[in-house]
């Protein structure tokens, strides 16, 4: 880059000028040196009159403390520094190329701040680069909400919608960690349709299907805003219940029964009755882990279901 | 007589550098080490008249160095040279009894400035 | 330990542990200076290590920390390299009252702070380094590696492009604080070739 020919030089000017990045430079008091063409086709403003001024009374919309800040930084540690668009959007308010695409207001910017360097090791200028970084600004906003929808879609389950297990047990496992640590109440109550094999094999899968989903609609209804649905497994639905002690599940418990016991599902002109039998438990300090109080609201079903189905048993 | 001088740097480049900036035509008689405990024993076989102490070190490092010998009287003239730049520990190394601060890299007409300062030479 | 190529002798080892004893003393300097606090600095610590182990390594260097935050950032000219800054989570706490925060940092702020720190010790650090030898290095913007997660998930060794390489590792912590960043300066392969040759020179003008 030493001892260019003028041929090269007028080059390089071309290339500082005309490269699609932005370039300018400030010395110690923050006058402008140096501002290329897409400094001047994105500000409106000629370098003719910033060139000598200050940058900062050139523009009053910078963000002067930061920026200030930033440059000084540079002239003090003699470092390079930088802007990221992901912390700090932009530092200039410019319009972006995509004024029917784009779904931004302004430019997202990338800077980076390089020390010019004297004979004597001294930095008497601040070189910044200003990148448009627009492009990956959105794509990595569709990225992250495609990310997300993915994400949910992970946690559901396929037929009913509401959570799967994995999901549900992760939220079970959050909720008795939280109670466990700062104290409060939490109840479990484990759903499983009766007699669902009966109703697969005489009606068939789909007629099954639609149990399924219509009892998860009914479950969802019936609970509070509070609580968590899930689809444990086969017919088994878990409901999770935060900020309950065991009475106030046994009353949402007998409700649940009651709802699933009063409907009938339609399927090709047939009317399928459906039940549900219910397994509640309440957590206790002692259980530790989440899967102790799985075991005891599944226990409760058991006994539930031995005792004549459709109807709620406490597990303890 | 030669005046005994002692180097300590774990470094042994380091160590290098220092004697090669000390003054051509010094008579002395140049000892080294490469930890604190290496030049305390030095210091104390009387081999240490003035010492040129770096502040990172292994096993024991130049504070601790300099608070032993102004534990045991303070019988040696210390000049510190490290790398560690901070005023703070150009403070310290001051207060535990060090006569020159001295940056690396070493320069040696920074070494003769602090020797005729003291009248060490 | 036995390499094939790249490989530093224990004279250019000594030379580059001197050169890089004084860059973090600059780089030490630069971090009091921002956090007004005094630095603790380490002895730097130089050696090739495998791919493989790579894991290994970083759980060494960060000691007991359960979660680290890590950036990372490249620098390039006469010789390139990436150059990572670890700070461990518990550490970041400390962050907010150093800088004269009254409440906790928010992610942002604290994950622009410790971009703004790991810079500092990134660029004095490599810029006294590059002084020392005669060479002029050119730095990439900072990206974060990770955030808060455990040091062996750092890296996922199969898919390092490299077999080994060279490791500065220096440590800077705070007086009376838990706050706590590691530096590790990796050069790959033919990168220690390059720096082989740079420390030639500088060992030769002694």
């Amino acid at each position: 880059m030493n001892d260019l020919s003028p041929a090269s030089t007028s080059l390089l000017d071309f290339l500082i000028d005309r490269i699609n990045i932005g370039i300018f430079a400030v010395n110690r008091n923050m006058e402008c040196t140096l501002w290329n063409c897409f400094m001047e086709s994105h500000s409106g403003v000629a370098a003719a009159s910033v060139l000598g001024k200050n940058l900062f009374q050139c523009f009053d919309e910078l963000p002067h403390n930061i920026l200030y800040h930033k440059i000084n930084s540079v002239f003090i540690l003699k470092n390079f520094a930088f802007t990221s668009w992901e912390q700090r959007p932009y530092l200039f308010k410019f319009r972006h190329h995509r004024p029917v695409t784009g779904p931004v207001e302004h430019m997202y910017q990338d800077c980076t701040f390089i020390p010019l360097k004297d004979e004597a090791g001294e930095v008497q200028q601040v070189c910044v680069t200003l990148v448009d970084v627009t492009d990956t600004a959105v794509y990595q906003k569709m990225m992250k909400e495609a990310m997300a929808s993915l994400a949910e879609a992970s946690n559901r389950d396929g037929l009913t919608g509401i959570y799967n297990r994995r999901f549900i047990e992760e939220i079970l496992n959050k909720e008795c960690q939280r109670v466990q640590r700062y104290g409060g109440t939490l109840s479990l109550a484990f759903i499983d349709l009766d007699h669902f094999k009966k109703i697969n094999d005489t009606h068939g899968h789909l007629a099954g299907d639609n149990v399924l989903r219509a009892s998860s609609t009914l479950l969802s209804e019936s609970l509070r805003q509070s609580d968590f649905l899930g689809r444990y497994g086969g017919e088994e639905f878990v409901a999770i219940l935060p900020a309950t002690h065991i009475e106030g599940a046994h009353i949402l418990a007998e409700r649940l029964c009651r709802h699933m016991a009063g409907i009938t599902v339609q399927y090709n002109d047939i009317d399928i009755p459906v039940t549900a039998s219910i397994g509640i438990a309440e957590w206790q300090p002692t259980m530790v882990r989440y899967e102790n109080l799985i075991k005891a609201a599944d226990h409760a079903l058991y006994q539930a279901k031995a005792e004549g189905r459709n109807c709620v048993r406490r597990g303890t | 007589m030669a005046t005994p001088i002692l180097v300590v740097d774990d470094s042994g480049m380091s160590r290098k550098l220092v004697i090669k900036s000390l003054p051509v035509n010094w008579d002395v008689e140049i000892h080294q080490a490469c930890n604190g405990q290496e030049a305390l024993a030095l210091y104390r076989e009387g081999k240490a008249h003035i010492i040129f102490l770096d502040l990172t070190m292994p096993i024991m490092d130049g504070f601790e160095v300099l608070e032993a010998i102004k534990r045991e009287g303070l019988n040696a003239f210390v000049i510190v040279i490290s790398a560690d730049v901070q005023p703070k520990a150009q403070e310290r190394v001051k207060e535990l009894g060090a006569i020159a601060f001295l940056k690396k890299p070493i320069k040696a007409e920074e070494v003769l400035h602090v020797l005729k300062e003291h009248g060490l030479l | 330990m036995t390499m094939n190529n790249a490989n530093l002798s224990i004279e250019q080892i000594d030379a580059l542990q001197e050169i890089v004893n004084i860059a973090m003393g600059q780089a030490g300097d630069s971090l009091a200076r921002v956090l007004d606090s005094f630095v603790r600095l380490s002895v730097p610590r130089i050696r090739l290590i495998n791919a493989p182990q790579i894991s290994q390594y970083i759980a060494e260097i960060v000691g007991d920390a359960e979660q680290i935050t890590a950036m990372r950032q490249s620098f390039y000219n006469n010789f390139c390299g990436e150059a990572l800054t670890l700070f461990s989570s518990e550490g970041c706490r400390d962050l907010a009252p150093l800088m004269g925060y009254q409440q906790p940092l928010d992610a942002e702020t604290e994950k622009e702070l410790l971009f703004d720190i790991s810079n500092i010790l990134v660029g004095a650090c490599l810029n006294g380094i590059a002084e020392q030898l005669g060479a002029d290095l050119n730095f990439s913007a900072p990206s974060i590696m990770a955030a808060n997660v455990a040091s062996s998930q750092l890296f996922s060794p199969d898919t390092l492009p490299w077999a080994y390489a060279l490791q500065v590792e220096v440590n800077f912590s705070l007086e009376d604080h838990k706050f706590k960043s590691h530096l590790i300066i990796m050069l790959a392969e033919d990168a220690i070739i390059a720096l082989g040759d740079s420390l030639n020179s500088f060992i030769e003008a002694i």
